[in-house]
């Protein structure tokens, strides 16, 4: 199978898919994510599971821009089933101190306790930047099944784009979490480090 | 894109949660445990994980709730802050295998379907079905 069919099959589930920006209702997330383009820390608070507000400070290292983005996502679609859950979500921001730096996009998620498919994309605009694209599809199986608690592993597979630099780079990720701390790291040789840290409060 | 993203906004069904079929079951039972009767039907529950989360429980109303869409231990963390925070509540289990709750309440708590089934969907999950057992 060619790279572009795989790229069409992968496209193909993962719009089928979800992920978790949003806490349950009353609950707060902290999140700090950084790759080659961005460092970025996140904090949002979710007063129901449809949507979140939050706050993040988000550096482009390519650019050198420090912006203080006020997000807001909501929860466009989900469905539960016994075995698995998918989401589809629209993600916001808005510079505090200038309206003409925003951002919009989406991004999707689906899971069993077996599989997960994610995918996400990213439209910013800004003034010093002349906006750009960011895309990512992610895949991933967990190696064990590990019970409520217990400390849980995923082997992942991580494909993203930005037309800031016109590279798609294909890398590997390990997830794991235990309790309410979540932990992913990416690396490739191209990009260097992908890292996400996640908190649950 | 925007108009992608826009078409996304309005085609979108906004299917929260979507609320299953539910079946509410009371009953009041002597005896004990995982071979327990409720409406002529066996607990729905994994036998030696609800032997072992009954250990040392007595004088407790028990509600076992079916939950669909439970299938990450992350997502699952909500409902058990959730339900800890009522003084109600004594202890609670996550089975994420068979995706039940098993939440002991005191005694002295009638346990109101609506308010579990309430509970379960702000975690942004959804209730099926609940057995109630008192001990």
């Amino acid at each position: 199978m060619g790279i572009i069919r795989m790229l069409a099959f992968i496209l193909v589930l993962a719009m089928n898919i979800e992920a978790r920006p949003i806490s349950y209702s009353g609950g707060s997330t902290l999140m700090v994510k950084s790759d080659n383009l961005s460092n970025s820390t996140y904090f949002h608070y979710s007063p129901s599971f449809k949507y979140s507000i939050g706050l993040e400070d988000f550096d482009n290292k390519l650019y050198q821009d420090d912006i203080n983005y006020f997000r807001f996502t909501y929860l466009l679609n989900r469905k539960n089933t016994l075995n698995s859950q998918r989401n589809l979500y629209f993600q916001s921001g808005i510079d505090i101190s200038n309206k003409n730096n925003n951002f919009y996009g989406a991004h999707g998620d689906w899971e069993t306790r077996r599989w997960f498919a994610g995918f996400g994309y990213k439209k910013v605009e800004g003034e010093t930047n002349n906006g750009y694209e960011n895309k990512y599809l992610q895949f991933g199986v967990a190696p064990y099944i590990g019970d409520y608690g217990d400390f849980h592993t995923w082997l992942m597979v991580k494909t993203k784009k930005s037309s800031l630099t016109k590279n798609i780079s294909t890398f590997p990720v390990l997830k794991f979490f235990s309790g309410d701390a979540l932990v992913e790291v990416g690396y490739d040789d191209q990009t260097n480090w992908d890292l996400h840290l996640m908190y649950r409060f | 894109m925007k108009k992608i993203l826009l078409a996304l906004f309005i085609t979108s069904p906004l299917v929260w949660a979507e609320e299953g079929s539910m079946n509410m079951h009371h009953h009041s039972h002597e005896g004990h445990l995982h071979d327990k009767m409720v409406d002529g039907k066996n607990l729905e529950v994994n036998a030696e994980r609800f032997d072992k989360f009954m250990e040392g429980i007595v004088d407790m109303n028990i509600a076992i709730v079916s939950v669909q869409g439970m299938v990450c231990d992350f997502c699952a963390r909500g409902i058990e802050k959730a339900f800890l925070k009522d003084s109600n509540v004594n202890k609670i289990d996550v089975d994420l295998d068979s995706g039940k709750v098993i939440i002991a309440y005191v005694k002295s708590k009638e346990i109101d379907p609506d308010v579990i089934k309430k509970m379960i969907l702000m975690n942004g999950q959804n209730m099926t079905n609940l057995q109630i057992i008192k001990i």
